[in-house]
């Protein structure tokens, strides 16, 4: 297959599944549509984490940070402007104001210390959630409307327009930054940094900027998140949100977009379906990622390319 | 890659998917029972799994007994509880009960027992016009500003057992009281609730503390209100941090001299046995305590511990029993057509009968319990056990509902 | 303005919350410094370690015995997981193995909520230390203040084992360069396991003595793993001595500011960290990232 047919199928396959998304409400009720829109929304959280993990390497148990001042600010923003600009363009600048700031101190260090470093971030916007009473302290911000266009706030067949149209360009926008020469970059700077450096990239600069892009996308999702369910609760800060992403991305597979994706759906049918059957889901799970990282370290993803085993 | 190493992949994944599988369900999940008519679906929204899961299970015991003894049925028609589990956490308490009223199309929605969960899914409840009957979160705000005329609430408001205890210390213990929650809206709402009438009765708070929700170590906090004078301390603390916090406190000798007070779920049977000797003395403000002296608990005690082999009834349970009373009688009396919303809200607010606490009825105006009694009780080592023993009690506590209006 | 007394009250309480760090991030830090892994289920070798005391208590009402049987146990874990989970994942990223253990967590969270249940489980302390001590004015229970010596006891007898013995020259010889200690004759492979286990056992006893002060709860191993990393962090990955000052440190800083700056004790273990992160990213006494 050459390179322009794999592009094209790539192309047609991308047009089938939002065909496919779209037309789901029609086929079924309202629930299972609710629970496809969850992970829609997870998904464009999951391909932010990796963006910066799979394809950057770097490893972030902050990026929940974004996805919470997402939220947050969708919340806030959405009572005085109920639009998109209320909706995605404050969530989206703020998510990358904020990734700017705590980018420019997390790319400083590396490995071990950026995970520690992000961390500490994420937590410290969750204890200030937490207590502050303007956001609502613990138990966050309730009545978050749907954003309004053209006069009223958005029913419910489009809002679920409006939710695939974003994530398709969310999944179209990343695709094009990890095939562009800046995504290149990022995967030499993952496979050895010191080449790179010595080549003479500004490697900080890179990692900085898939902070931030990976930061904005990130509080895209959280916005979406707050007008999908209504609210935003400081648990969106905490570490087991970023924890679960990572999840996500590990079963669905690293450094493929599409993977990450994967593992948002196979971890919210996990947490939902099989908890309604076995109380005990979170071993089911345990065991599920222990055997994904010593069997199938490619994920979902690269599971079904057979990159299976030991040895992978 | 070869086929080989595929292979052992899913075989290993079988194998590991299999042995977890033997794990699944103990005990159903979903009730069923013979009868005719349509199904009266009760949804619980839970928690199951975690440190909360014993007062799910507390609750969802006690609804069994009260559906068991009407043979789980009510107006002709079989009673089917579902139960979803919500891990104590808003994102999942929110699916499940999406998934509750969409999909399995419940009759009654009930639960859940996290405030946080509670105030999410308030908007979804009020707008889908599902009958929510709240058995357990006690935030004041759906009694209050958030409430809605489907909503109703078996539990307590937190107001409730803290309010009554101002006077009550006051007079009987001191008027130099130190005070100390969790650092979270409901802890702070409920030192306020007993500020309101402890000040006026002449009470003075010597300090104030609010450590982080799930510390471990309050020896900082312990020091300062042994160095503030204060002659008691009330405290509102639930699950692990009330273990820790009553067990440090006997731990630093702070008892002999400074006496532990605070609203029930400090001492209640979730705790009271990894508190154990630590916790004797402590007095507490409740709506129940399994030792009340009246026909309808002592059958409720009995039968309760006949079923359960052996199990006491806690508040929890109460609750449950309560929820499941209302819902029996409210469908009887529109003679089970719950498609009349109307009728069946006006059914549930009129409901009125004897529970193990005391005289049950609904706040008109809130919707919310009116507690017949707020029992003030000790802990005291009886029969070979702890138990929380009513000394004293404080009558027909009502809900201020400050900012509800409800059509009549 | 706080008097002597209260300042001294509350640093003992400072000195003990210390301790007990210490005793659960040493096991964390020992197996970074020799294997380069960073245990995310650390906090659930501490957990173990409490359930397994509790189960010990229960069977033999002995508190000794219990603090013995938990690292036993608990190192046998330790090195199961090792040989039979980490040991195939050497030849890959070091993030594999930190992700692995990250799955850990999930697992042993949930097995011990199958076996013992969710409710949280009191472990009384030893009738020898079950009263409490008047020093001036201040009351401290007395298991506290054996805390505090045994903290420290252990912290000497590792440095000990670690700098003055044999068995610790090998340990530094197989971490230092493998290829050349196989050369050598020594068993790496082996030396490895013993590591392992060794900080899993560690991680265990800490849980069951600090049973008698935080209760035993399936949660827990959750929530003490971010203190844990904190610490070690700040002390500085793979130091023994950055393990003990960086728990000494952060205890004085958590006790203080939960007495006198409450609005921020949420945040000050992260704001410390954060710093040091920033400033001094090997912390205070660890070793460049190799």
């Amino acid at each position: 297959m050459t390179a322009r047919t794999r592009g094209r199928t790539r192309a047609l396959a991308f047009a089938v599944c939002v065909v496919a998304l779209l037309a789901f409400p029609a086929l079924f009720g309202r629930y299972p549509v609710r629970l496809l829109q969850e992970i829609l929304i997870w998904a464009i959280y999951a391909m932010s984490l990796d963006l910066l993990m799979g394809y950057a390497g770097m490893v972030s148990f902050g990026h929940s940070a974004f996805f919470g001042i997402g939220g947050y600010v969708a919340a806030l923003a959405l009572a005085r402007r109920p639009d998109l600009v209320g909706a995605l363009l404050l969530p989206g600048a703020a998510g990358a104001g904020a990734a700017l700031v705590l980018g420019l101190f997390s790319t400083r260090v590396s490995g071990v210390y950026f995970i520690m470093l992000t961390l500490a971030f994420s937590q410290m916007f969750h204890a200030y959630a937490f207590q502050a009473s303007w956001l609502g302290a613990e138990d966050g911000i309730t009545g978050v409307p749907r954003p309004a266009l053209g006069g009223a706030p958005l029913g419910d067949p489009a809002f679920h327009l409006y939710l695939v149209a974003v994530a398709a360009l969310a999944v179209i926008g990343l695709w094009r930054v990890v095939r562009s020469p800046f995504g290149h970059v990022l995967v030499g700077i993952h496979e050895n940094e010191v080449r790179m450096e010595a080549v003479g990239y500004p490697v900080r600069r890179y990692k900085l900027l898939a902070f931030v892009i990976a930061g904005v996308v990130a509080a895209l999702a959280g916005a979406l998140y707050a007008q999908f369910s209504g609210s935003i609760t400081p648990d969106a800060f905490f570490w087991t949100t970023s924890g679960e992403a990572l999840l996500m991305v590990i079963l669905g597979g690293t450094g493929t977009l599409g993977g990450a994706a994967l593992g948002a759906a196979a971890f919210i049918l996990l947490q939902s379906l099989v908890s309604t059957y076995t109380e005990r889901w979170m071993l089911l799970l345990g065991v599920t990622f222990v055997l994904f990282v010593l069997f199938a370290p490619g994920g979902l993803v690269g599971a079904l390319r057979g990159r299976v085993g030991l040895r992978a | 890659m070869n086929q080989v190493t595929r292979r052992s992949f899913l075989r290993t994944t079988a194998v590991g998917a299999g042995a977890a599988a033997t794990g699944i369900g103990t005990g159903p999940w979903v009730r069923r029972a013979r009868a005719q008519g349509a199904p009266l679906k009760i949804g619980l929204v839970l928690p199951y799994t975690g440190v909360y899961a014993e007062l799910g299970n507390s609750i969802t015991q006690a609804m069994e007994l009260v559906f068991a003894r009407e043979n789980w049925t009510v107006a002709g028609r079989r009673i089917e509880m579902i139960k979803e589990d919500d891990e104590m956490k808003p994102p999942v308490g929110v699916r499940k009960t999406e998934k509750l009223i969409d999909s399995d199309k419940v009759d009654i929605l009930t639960g859940p027992v996290h405030s946080g969960i509670l105030m999410a899914m308030r908007d979804k409840v009020h707008s889908s016009k599902t009958i929510l009957i709240v058995s357990n979160a006690g935030a004041d705000a759906i009694s209050r500003e958030r409430c809605s005329r489907w909503i109703f609430r078996t539990s307590f408001s937190n107001w409730q057992p803290c309010q009554p205890m101002g006077t009550w210390v006051a007079k009987n213990v001191t008027k130099e009281v130190f005070q100390i929650a969790p650092n979270y809206q409901a802890g702070k709402d409920d030192m306020e609730a007993f500020r309101e009438t402890f000040l006026p009765a002449g009470g003075k708070v010597v300090g104030e503390e609010y450590p982080k929700l799930g510390e471990t170590d309050y020896a900082p906090y312990l020091t300062k209100i042994k160095q503030s004078g204060a002659k008691a301390v009330f405290a509102f603390f639930s699950g692990t941090d009330a273990v820790n916090f009553v067990r440090q406190y006997s731990q630093y000798g702070l008892k002999e001299g400074i006496k532990l007070t605070g609203p029930g779920f400090l001492t209640e049977p979730d705790v009271l046995p990894a508190q154990g000797a630590a916790a004797l003395g402590v007095i507490t403000g409740h709506f129940y305590t399994p030792l009340l002296d009246n026909p309808v608990n002592h059958r409720f005690v009995k039968e309760f511990r006949e079923k359960f082999y052996g199990k006491m009834p806690d508040g929890f349970a109460c609750q449950g029993y309560d929820t499941a009373e209302v819902i029996v009688r409210a469908v009887k009396a529109v003679n089970g057509n719950t498609q009349d919303k109307e009728k069946l809200v006006a059914a549930i607010a009129a409901v009125e009968f004897d529970s193990p606490r005391g005289r049950f009825r609904f706040d008109p105006k809130t919707h919310n319990v009116i507690q017949p009694f707020i029992y003030i009780r000790e802990v005291r080592e009886i029969y070979g056990g702890l138990a929380n023993v009513p000394i004293d009690k404080v009558a027909d506590v009502r809900d201020p509902g400050t900012g509800c209006t409800l059509p009549a | 303005m706080p008097s002597l007394p209260d300042v001294l009250g509350q640093a003992l309480n400072g000195l003990a919350y210390g301790v007990l760090l210490f005793l659960l991030s040493v096991g964390l830090t020992l197996i970074f410094g020799m294997l380069d892994i960073v245990n995310l289920a650390h906090g659930s070798f501490y957990m173990l370690g409490a359930y397994v005391g509790l189960a010990t208590l229960a069977a033999t009402g002995n508190f000794w015995l219990a603090a013995i049987a938990a690292p036993v146990a608990v190192g046998g874990v330790g090195a199961l997981v090792e040989r039979g989970l980490l040991r195939p994942l050497y030849r890959r990223s070091p993030l594999d193995q930190v992700l692995l253990t990250f799955g850990l967590i999930y697992l042993f969270e949930d097995l011990v909520k199958w076996v013992w249940g969710g409710r949280i489980r009191s472990i009384p302390p030893p009738a020898a230390f079950s009263g409490s001590v008047r020093l001036g004015s201040v009351t401290i229970p007395s298991y506290r203040l054996f805390v505090i010596a045994f903290g420290l006891a252990v912290a000497a007898g590792l440095w000990l084992l670690i700098e003055r013995t044999r068995l610790g020259a090998v340990i530094r010889a197989g971490v230092y360069d493998a290829e050349m200690a196989a050369g050598l004759g020594i068993d790496t492979g082996r030396v490895f396991t013993a590591v392992f286990a060794f900080g899993a056992a560690l991680g265990g006893l800490s849980g069951v003595i600090a049973g008698p002060i935080q209760s035993a709860y399936p949660s827990m191993g959750v929530s003490i793993l971010i203190p844990a990393l904190i610490v070690v962090v700040v002390g500085g990955l793979g130091s023994l001595k950055g393990s003990f000052a960086g728990s000494l440190l952060i205890g004085q800083a958590e006790t203080f500011g939960k007495a006198w700056f409450p609005g921020v004790s949420m945040v000050i273990i992260y704001l410390v960290m954060a710093l040091v992160v920033l400033l001094r990213p090997h912390g205070l006494f660890g070793r460049p990232l190799k």
